[in-house]
């Protein structure tokens, strides 16, 4: 019986009459697993050293390192978009974040600025701009996050401030607005750089600099195609005890909260997805056309949404004219509001060749097809420009058993863009905007470009309604 | 009449080590998360299948419940990892740890018929690495290695002493 009790009892530590003592034993015992902690400590830190070793050589330009001079920078809009740019930036060396503002202080504010602590940064928080470019002297540079029709009086109450800006695409939902940054930046001499970020990616610059410029592997490009096909999704929503006062929202030009959290889909605020989203890839259509577009016929409709809280376009199909450099040119861009499939990518089809990059390499590693008629790319691959071909399979191992009839042309060579960016995608954009602050770079998209870009797309709208084609005339795109 | 403890010394040890090992394990989830500038369940809780799927879809589109359901997984994996490297209140601790794995493994539990997007690293069917790990702190719970070596020897050689206790 007592060799039953004792085993019951064996994992609890025994009382008996006299209180046991303390031991030696059990002290040695009890820390012995502590040494565990240490060597925790020990590879974490290990492990932290060698993760910030790799940020800093990936942020670097090669001055990055010491004597860095320090950019004070305040995030104007601390919701979706500003998180993501807040998440780059903490990634580049010399920043120093004074000020967050963002009217959603219960929430957007107090994340961002939480976040913001947890990285050795010591940001006030704002709810109004105004106050924030009035007390925050020591600003160098403002970075707008805020809904498109906000952009306008934004950036150029920061750029009067003597703040130099990064502001998101689209640079305004109207052309006004978007002129009146581009007259406030060259009234005051300072940077305005709009978030385009392809710009300054360095797969698009090797495309655009590389194989189309010094290779013109395309040969004379002669339509583009591109797409954005998104996957429909529940309206965002907000707890309702995190509700902003309707006075505010009032005050910053919003209905209610649904129409705060959803401004993209909604008339004087965003410019539904062909604005979110086409913008970035018509912008690249312009680049790498070397030219704005002449002409743009589109067709566009509410095909999914309830019309109640969405009021642009959720599929648009747009068809674009170019006058380019080296002659005529179409463009076909399309987003649409179904599933995600085939995501997003911008593709050229040259004489020579076809080009078919996304911002997503996971996606579309950045094809390259050569056309059997065109001249070889030896020299292009001995100079690292282009990845060397895939061996094209046999066509009895494809398993389709298809046969290629005799008048189809010959499969083309299948290359690849062998750059890639290992950083989050606005990351290159806004080193390059803050290399520009300290005097070692130049914007990869200045207002003007931005301005061209807004023309282009907010004309699409525009074109949607009057079911014509419309013609831009080249003085449109100057301010 | 309670007797001098006897605990198996080899098993015992062994036990420890897989009490430090887990706890390692929690202790860089947790840690890993809180140092990542925004880290959020969001994109796990979306993907979640299995008979509680709505449930944590719709935790996923409630910022409020989301932000404390972060934060409560963020320092509950840190704490649960730190207290079993420890030994520290050890059975508290392979409790909650246990709740934590269970919450994950019914998110994404790989049943019949259920495929994944995110490619996980090995082949699982119905048992997964969450459920060993589960079962591995189910372990740790019932045996009190803490009370072999820990600092709940320390704890509870300071707590026994006590008259109300010795007279159990």
């Amino acid at each position: 019986m007592a060799d039953e009790d004792d085993k019951r009892n064996s994992r609890v530590p025994a009382v008996s009459g006299a209180p046991p003592k303390l031991g030696r034993r059990d002290l040695l015992m009890g820390l012995s697993t502590v040494p565990a902690l240490g060597l925790f400590g020990y590879a974490w830190n290990r492990q932290q050293q060698y993760r910030r070793g790799r940020e800093a050589a990936a942020a670097a330009t090669p001055a990055a390192a010491a004597g860095l001079q320090e950019i004070n920078v305040a995030l104007l809009g601390a919701g979706a978009q500003g998180q993501v740019l807040m998440e780059a930036m903490l990634r580049i060396p010399g920043l120093r974040f004074r000020a967050v503002c963002d009217i959603w202080t219960e929430y957007n504010l107090r994340r961002v600025v939480n976040t913001l602590k947890r990285f050795k940064q010591e940001p006030n928080g704002y709810a109004d701009y105004r106050e924030m470019l009035d007390k925050e002297k020591e600003l160098d540079a403002v970075i707008v996050a805020t809904p498109d029709f906000w952009h306008a009086r934004h950036a150029t109450d920061a750029l009067k401030a003597g703040k130099h800006v990064y502001c998101e695409k689209e640079m305004s939902n109207t052309l006004e607005g978007a002129r009146s940054m581009v007259l406030a930046q060259r009234e005051t001499g300072k940077l305005l750089q709009i978030g385009h970020q392809r710009r300054s990616n360095p797969r698009y610059i090797h495309c655009y600099q590389k194989l189309l410029g010094e290779a013109k592997l395309l040969g004379r490009i002669v339509t583009v195609n591109g797409q954005w096909n998104r996957a429909v999704a529940p309206d965002l929503g907000a707890p309702d005890r995190y509700a902003i006062p309707e006075a505010t929202l009032k005050q910053y030009g919003f209905k209610d909260m649904h129409q705060f959290r959803n401004w993209r889909w909604y008339k004087g605020l965003g410019g539904g997805p062909i604005v979110d989203l086409g913008s970035h890839q018509i912008d690249i259509y312009n680049w790498f056309l070397g030219a704005p577009p002449s002409g743009v016929m589109a067709s566009g409709g509410l095909l999914y949404y309830d019309p109640k809280t969405h009021e642009w376009h959720d599929t648009v199909m747009v068809m674009y004219d170019y006058d380019t450099p080296v002659g005529p040119a179409k463009a076909y861009y399309q987003t649409q509001t179904t599933n995600g499939s085939q995501g997003y990518y911008e593709s050229f089809m040259g004489d020579q060749g076809t080009l078919l990059i996304s911002e997503s390499e996971l996606n579309y590693a950045g094809q390259l097809y050569r056309d059997p008629n065109a001249p070889a790319w030896d020299e292009w691959i001995q100079k690292g420009y282009v990845s060397a071909p895939k061996e094209q399979e046999a066509k009895e191992q494809t398993g389709s058993g298809a046969i290629a009839d005799v008048r189809e042309s010959v499969a083309p060579d299948q290359h690849t863009v062998p750059v890639s960016l290992r950083d989050p995608y606005h990351q290159p954009h806004l080193q390059n905007f803050f290399d520009t602050i300290r005097g070692k770079a130049t914007l990869n998209c200045p207002a003007e470009i931005g301005y061209e870009s807004a023309v282009s797309v907010l004309k699409v709208n525009e074109a949607i309604e009057a079911k014509s084609r419309l013609s831009f005339k080249p003085e449109d795109f100057k301010v | 009449m309670m007797q001098a403890t006897t605990f198996e010394r080899a098993p015992m040890i062994a036990i420890t080590a897989l009490r430090v090992l887990v706890g390692w394990h929690f202790l860089y989830e947790g840690l890993a998360k809180l140092t990542a500038p925004s880290w959020t369940a969001a994109g796990y809780l979306k993907q979640a299948k299995g008979p509680l799927a709505e449930s944590f879809r719709w935790l996923a589109t409630r910022p409020d419940m989301l932000a404390t359901a972060d934060l409560m997984t963020m320092w509950g994996l840190t704490i649960v990892g730190a207290c079993l490297i420890l030994g520290l209140f050890t059975r508290l601790a392979s409790l909650a740890g246990i709740g934590f794995i269970l919450l994950f493994y019914l998110a994404a539990p790989p049943l019949i018929g259920y495929f994944y997007a995110i490619p996980s690293e090995g082949s699982y069917l119905i048992v997964n690495k969450n459920l060993v790990e589960a079962a591995a702190l189910v372990v740790i719970l019932l045996t009190g290695s803490g009370r072999f070596a820990g600092l709940d020897r320390i704890v509870h050689g300071l707590i026994s002493r006590r008259p109300r206790l010795a007279a159990a």
